[in-house]
């Protein structure tokens, strides 16, 4: 077997065609990952500006309202990933950028894609473009002619003489490509890590890890299929065409049909719809028997009874931010409502898509590579988890600042200190761990896994009786 | 060594080999002479053990080849009518892959024996094959089969092609293995070759053998003529 790898590999370096193919190949990764890297540090350089800005331009508020100063609001920065170079994901379509504000939460999982009523529009790609469609599309020429070659040029019946195990035979010709494959995989992975060496650490080497072995899974399926393929259709044209119609079916039509079929199952509420839904819950309340001015009345008698009052005018507090606080927790019980329905709706989404990983392995792997580069519509959530979580904290001390600040009710000239804004703390985004999150991406390397043994099978007995002649 | 018994083969209704019994004895030529068509190349497919006969026994030194041709293989050599080896590798580069995957481990000097033994002269050694011609890699072909020592060799019509010099050295080299104790069986239109290289002849028409003589029996054109005959009829 280490005869024929070795052989082929020789074959392959020696072919010059093949050989300025490759270099150019490989000169395509290497601008595309240095146009990303550079594009991620320049990225990195100016959210880190903006970011230093805006808390400049909070801390300088001389003096301001609280609630002022919750409309002025600030903006959040999701830290864009290292891995971003080598798969974007959502992040395209989701963007980084996000406006923290009183009364106004997220409403929908993102700004851009909530114009669009499919997730069929995630996962645009970037170097994993070159990795996910360019690169099998390669391999598959190449595992078809080195099978093709042997049979054409008559080898193939010499070969058999002189090793006579025809299944060997196609498995070394599978694992020569694929490794072949392995090298461009670990040539992109080896300039990117030299390129982003500082930004590393321990989980962005483990989502390395397992990214590669994604990628590597799905090379053998592409290569053993038609290593199979070849070997079993003695017509070439026909060997070639069935394969060339499967990378279609799973590059082209499978990922439309899952996208269209998942919409029609699990729906998500278009932005006006979800935004009208929120409305209403806040106003009439989440029952519809608690309307907004009765909440109102009731928290008033509260507050006076606490104070032993008779009116707002009496209270040492100022009763406004009192009451906003309230509307805004209920607020917030509205927003996990109707935020949880939607993270739900897309979780059916999502385990409906990996499940087409049965049809299609290129679904796995562009979950799984999007989830491991932590640029997937999951990692997108927790970022807007952890945003609102800072919201509620940042409009809480706002609130409490109107309320319990030294104002008094109606008062809404008073003015917080400098000071003040200053101990406010800024959003500090935490990076999801992989280990925390690895179990979404269990099914999609089940499949990868599932496939590539169905591969092994395919080769060991499906070439057992090729055609020679 | 090699023996035929009875054998048929049809494609999609067509009959290809009707009946064919052969017996070829060690150190043996045997020539088979035919139209395109006849049947030749079918016959060295099923020795090769690449298509099953319909019916028949075939047995290449008592190992029947239709329930076990992979041990069967290992006992041949085959020299197809173009001799594809692969391009980008030179001739010693070519033989020593072929005798590695056949778990064949010789040094170089071994395998340069063996394609000097073969008729390949020494400069030609490390050009690669590309650079070739025919009757160059026939004699890499040669040297594969001659390596691996091989009991049985199938050729498909191995002169075809070749200039009348390299075909000479091919006639030369076939007729030393025969001496050496190897079973050849050579599929040809080469009346004149295969009268001069083979044992026994034997002509085969719409896949059955319809005549089987000794060389010595005949002169070229007696054998000529009566090769026509049997095409004409």
């Amino acid at each position: 077997m280490r005869q024929i790898i070795t052989n082929e590999w020789r074959l392959l370096l020696r072919n010059k065609i093949l050989l300025r193919l490759c270099i150019g190949f490989l000169l395509v990764f290497v601008l595309a990952i240095f146009l990303s890297s550079k594009q991620y540090q320049k990225q990195i350089a100016s959210y880190k500006i903006a970011k230093d800005e805006l808390r400049e331009q909070w801390e300088s508020i001389d003096s301001m309202n609280p609630h002022s100063a919750a409309h002025y609001g600030t903006y959040v920065f999701k830290p864009t990933n290292v891995l971003t170079n080598l798969d974007e994901g959502v992040n395209r379509v989701t963007g980084n950028v996000l406006r923290v504000e009183g009364h106004v939460q997220n409403e929908m999982v993102h700004s851009e894609a909530s114009q669009m009523t499919s997730i069929s529009k995630f996962g645009k790609l970037k170097a994993s473009l070159l990795l996910q469609y360019i690169v099998p599309l390669l391999l598959i020429f190449l595992s078809f002619s080195s099978v093709n070659s042997e049979r054409e040029q008559g080898r193939l019946k010499i070969l058999l003489l002189q090793s006579p195990n025809l299944p060997k035979l196609m498995m070394s010709k599978a694992l020569a490509i694929w490794l072949f494959g392995i090298l461009l995989l670990s040539f992109t992975v080896l300039i990117y890590t030299l390129l982003n060496l500082k930004s590393f650490s321990s989980d962005i080497v483990y989502r390395l890890v397992l990214f590669m072995i994604s990628y590597s899974l799905y090379y053998f399926i592409v290569v053993g299929l038609t290593v199979f393929l070849t070997a079993r259709f003695k017509n070439a044209t026909l060997a070639l065409t069935s394969m060339i119609g499967i990378w279609i079916l799973w590059t082209v039509f499978v990922p439309n049909i899952i996208m269209s079929s998942v919409e029609k199952w699990h729906p998500l509420p278009s932005r006006n719809e979800f935004k009208t839904a929120m409305q209403e819950d806040r106003s009439k309340g989440i029952d519809g028997h608690n309307p907004k001015d009765e909440r109102g009345k009731a928290l008033e008698e509260k507050i006076l009874a606490e104070y032993k009052v008779d009116s707002l005018s009496q209270l040492p507090i100022n009763f406004d931010g009192i009451r906003m606080q309230e509307d805004e927790e209920y607020g917030n019980i509205v927003w996990d409502k109707h935020f949880g329905n939607l993270s739900e709706v897309l979780q059916k989404q999502k385990k409906k898509v990996q499940l087409f990983g049965v049809f299609s392995p290129l679904i796995s792997l562009q979950n799984s590579s999007m989830g491991y580069a932590g640029n997937d519509n999951l990692h997108h959530q927790l970022f807007l988890r952890q945003v609102e979580d800072y919201r509620r904290v940042f409009i809480k001390e706002l609130n409490d600042e109107h309320a319990y600040g030294g104002s008094k009710t109606g008062d809404w000239g008073w003015k917080a200190k400098n000071e003040f804004f200053r101990s406010i703390k800024d959003f500090n985004y935490k990076n999801t761990n992989l280990n925390s999150v690895w179990n979404y991406y269990i099914m999609d390397n089940i499949f990868l896994v599932l496939w590539s043994i169905a591969t092994v099978g395919l080769i060991l007995f499906g070439t057992k009786r090729m055609d020679i002649v | 060594m090699i023996t035929l018994n009875e054998v048929s083969k049809s494609f999609k209704g067509n009959k290809a080999i009707d009946n064919l019994s052969l017996n070829i004895v060690e150190g043996e030529i045997l020539g088979l002479l035919g139209a395109n068509g006849a049947g030749k190349s079918t016959t060295i497919n099923m020795l090769l053990g690449f298509i099953t006969p319909d019916s028949g026994q075939i047995r290449i030194s008592d190992i029947d080849v239709i329930s076990n041709s992979e041990t069967a293989r290992k006992l041949v050599g085959y020299i197809p009518e173009n001799v594809n080896l692969y391009p980008h590798l030179s001739g010693i580069e070519n033989l020593d892959y072929f005798c590695r995957i056949a778990n064949l481990k010789y040094t170089k000097s071994e395998l340069k024996e063996f394609l000097n033994t073969c008729g390949l002269e020494t400069k030609a050694h490390k050009q690669k094959v590309s650079s070739y011609s025919k009757g160059m890699r026939q004699k890499v072909g040669i040297a594969i089969a001659f390596a691996k020592k091989a009991k049985v060799l199938l050729l498909d019509e191995p002169a075809s092609g070749l200039d009348p010099l390299a075909s000479n050295e091919l006639s030369m080299l076939l007729k030393s293995l025969a001496s050496s104790g190897t079973t050849i069986l050579m599929a040809s239109h080469d009346i004149f070759r295969v009268r001069e290289v083979c044992h026994r002849i034997g002509i085969l028409k719409n896949g059955i053998l319809v005549k089987e003589l000794n060389s010595k029996d005949v002169s070229a054109n007696e054998l000529e003529a009566l090769y026509l005959k049997y095409m004409q009829n």
